[in-house]
């Protein structure tokens, strides 16, 4: 449903991916794992329409998608949670959530996402009223992600949800994303928790300088060496 | 919010700013109180009502200007050059049909005519507003984002110079007026003498902010505008587009500029040159407030405003420059980001 072929990408002259192709099934729950600095924040961005590939192809659900702007590929169904989670700071948290609703203009579905995300994160039905800038780490990731839900996408791209996050926090946040994957949404998670991410997903890619080293099956990966020793620690 | 029970980290709020830490806030909003009691002392309440009608226009010129900063980050310098085609505009519209009017007299058109040229006016800025986005920010925009505030703000200045010196060339520099708009005898009330005009011009501001702050606060479309002041990659994410909002951006506040421009007419012949002074006036204002901060730069108005009455009644009209400039030097000193703070991304993060 969401795949890459063949990309490069670059920062002005830093090229940072070299041919970097991955596929992922509609329902599916892959990880991209990879150390500081592989280029995979890069390879969602690419997605997300943020960042143009010199080469190679996006697609989603059979077209292209390479070459569009960021918000039209919002548009189709693509929700992109970053790292640094682009919160609207100066505005509630009800706010934020509208905001992310912002291309669906059928009401019900609108109240329905946001009861579903009510559901999900507890804890931001109590902060609906408070500005995003003000909250926790914790409750704004939670709030990136429940942004992201709003938009009723078939696809979310998460960048770091569990970066500097207390333990049972990240925990929360990460049943979050598989209820919702179980609700039929594709998820490809970018993270540095590889323990906690081989659990939950059923596949991952390995990106390491920029090139896909390595891509099978989360069990698998797992007694993979090179991802025991690199990653694990074991 | 009575659930909170984590420390809140300082963040100056919109609107209210917060009570405790905010001593510029403080210290301009007590001088402003005291300013004021002093002005309805002295020169009675005639001055407090001269204060309201220039704050009103003040304050539709620098929400236009808090904006353009605060959504598309232009340091916007022929703010004034709407305000002069809005000036035009009316004149060019009410004057055939007053003429009309004195032969034909007609109670019910002569009520009306102002508002059509004051419509007419608001509706060619959004059109400038449209194309000047349109053909030259837009451009830019798509080239490089590279060091984009001094760009704009150069090319802002430039056409500025474009159109004072084609309003020249086309128009000549005569004076342009109207004597009044509606051909009545002033209110007297309290000892004032308040000409329609003049109270006309308040309620059109006021109505004109508060539909403009309702649209901000209230509708889809203006969140998005919020939300792309707060932050753009943010906004992209959630499907907004960025290029549509810019450009209805640019032209709202065009369109109140030229509004106020038009509705200032019996006061400002239009001539080339007449935006200059609500340019640096709305200026004034957006510095002292902070830059981009919307709801402070409707209260700024009215602040500068009082100064401004204020000068004149104790230092004599020829002071009536000097005052609000040396204000503005000493915010700049103590409370760079002005009063009240300002929340989008700015020069600094430029």
């Amino acid at each position: 449903m969401l795949a890459i072929k063949d990309i490069d990408a670059s920062y002005d002259f830093l090229q940072v991916l070299w041919g970097v192709s991955l596929a992922v099934q509609e329902g599916e729950f892959v990880a991209l794992i990879g150390p500081n600095g592989a280029g995979k924040t890069t390879t969602l961005r690419t997605i997300a329409g943020l960042i143009r590939p010199s080469a190679g192809q996006v697609i989603f659900d059979g077209k292209s998608i390479k070459g569009l702007r960021p918000h039209e590929i919002s548009r189709m169904g693509v929700a992109y949670v970053s790292e640094s989670l682009n919160l609207f700071t100066n505005m509630s948290v009800r706010e934020n959530l509208w905001l992310g609703a912002y291309s669906i203009h059928d009401k019900e579905r609108r109240e329905e996402s946001q009861q579903f995300v009510f559901q999900l994160f507890p804890r931001l039905k109590e902060r609906a009223k408070q500005l995003a800038g003000t909250m926790s780490g914790g409750e704004r990731k939670m709030l990136a992600i429940a942004r992201g839900i709003m938009s009723c996408p078939r696809a979310m791209l998460i960048d770091e949800p569990s970066l500097g996050l207390a333990p049972h926090l990240a925990h929360e946040v990460f049943q979050g994303l598989l209820t919702l994957n179980k609700r039929g949404v594709t998820i490809l998670l970018v993270e540095q928790n590889v323990h906690m991410t081989l659990e939950i997903t059923s596949r991952a890619y390995v990106l390491e300088h920029g090139r896909v080293v390595m891509a099978g099956p989360s069990q698998e990966l797992k007694q993979n060496e090179h991802v025991r020793k690199a990653y694990l620690g074991i | 919010m009575s659930s909170s029970t984590i420390q809140l980290p300082r963040v100056r709020q919109l609107i209210k700013p917060s009570s405790h830490k905010n001593t510029p806030a403080w210290v301009v909003g007590l001088l402003s109180l005291a300013v004021a009691v002093l002005i309805g002392v002295k020169g009675g309440p005639a001055q407090l009502v001269t204060t309201l009608v220039t704050g009103g226009m003040w304050a539709l010129m620098s929400v236009g200007l808090a904006l353009i900063f605060g959504v598309m980050n232009i340091p916007h310098f022929a703010h004034g050059e709407s305000f002069m085609v809005g000036a035009f505009v009316a004149w060019a519209v009410f004057t055939p049909l007053n003429g009309y009017l004195q032969q034909h007299p007609s109670r019910f058109l002569s009520t009306v005519a102002p508002f059509a040229g004051i419509i007419v006016a608001a509706i060619v800025g959004a059109a400038m507003g449209v194309v000047i986005e349109r053909v030259i920010f837009a451009t830019l925009r798509h080239r490089t984002k590279e060091g984009w505030v001094m760009n704009a703000f150069l090319l802002t200045v430039g056409i500025s110079y474009v159109l004072t010196n084609g309003a020249t060339l086309t128009l000549g520099p005569d004076y342009r007026g109207v004597p009044q708009y509606w051909d009545v005898p002033p209110l007297q009330f309290l000892g004032i003498r308040l000409t329609v005009d003049r109270l006309a011009a308040f309620i059109i501001a006021l109505v004109v902010i508060v539909t403009l702050w309702l649209f901000l606060q209230r509708t889809s479309t203006g969140r998005a505008i919020r939300a792309v002041s707060q932050d753009e990659t943010g906004a992209q994410m959630v499907g907004i587009n960025l290029d549509g909002i810019q450009t209805l951006t640019f032209a709202l506040a065009t369109a109140t500029a030229a509004l106020a421009g038009a509705s200032l007419l019996f006061m400002f012949p239009a001539y080339p040159l007449v935006g200059l002074n609500p340019l640096y006036y709305s200026w004034y204002v957006v510095m002292l407030v902070g830059l981009g901060n919307v709801p402070g730069a409707i209260l700024g108005g009215f602040i500068v405003a009082l100064f401004q009455t204020a000068t004149q009644q104790f230092f004599g009209i020829s002071w009536i420059n000097v005052v609000p400039t040396a204000i503005m030097v000493i915010v700049l000193l103590v409370a760079p980001s002005g009063i009240f703070g300002s929340e989008v991304k700015g020069i600094q993060e430029q």
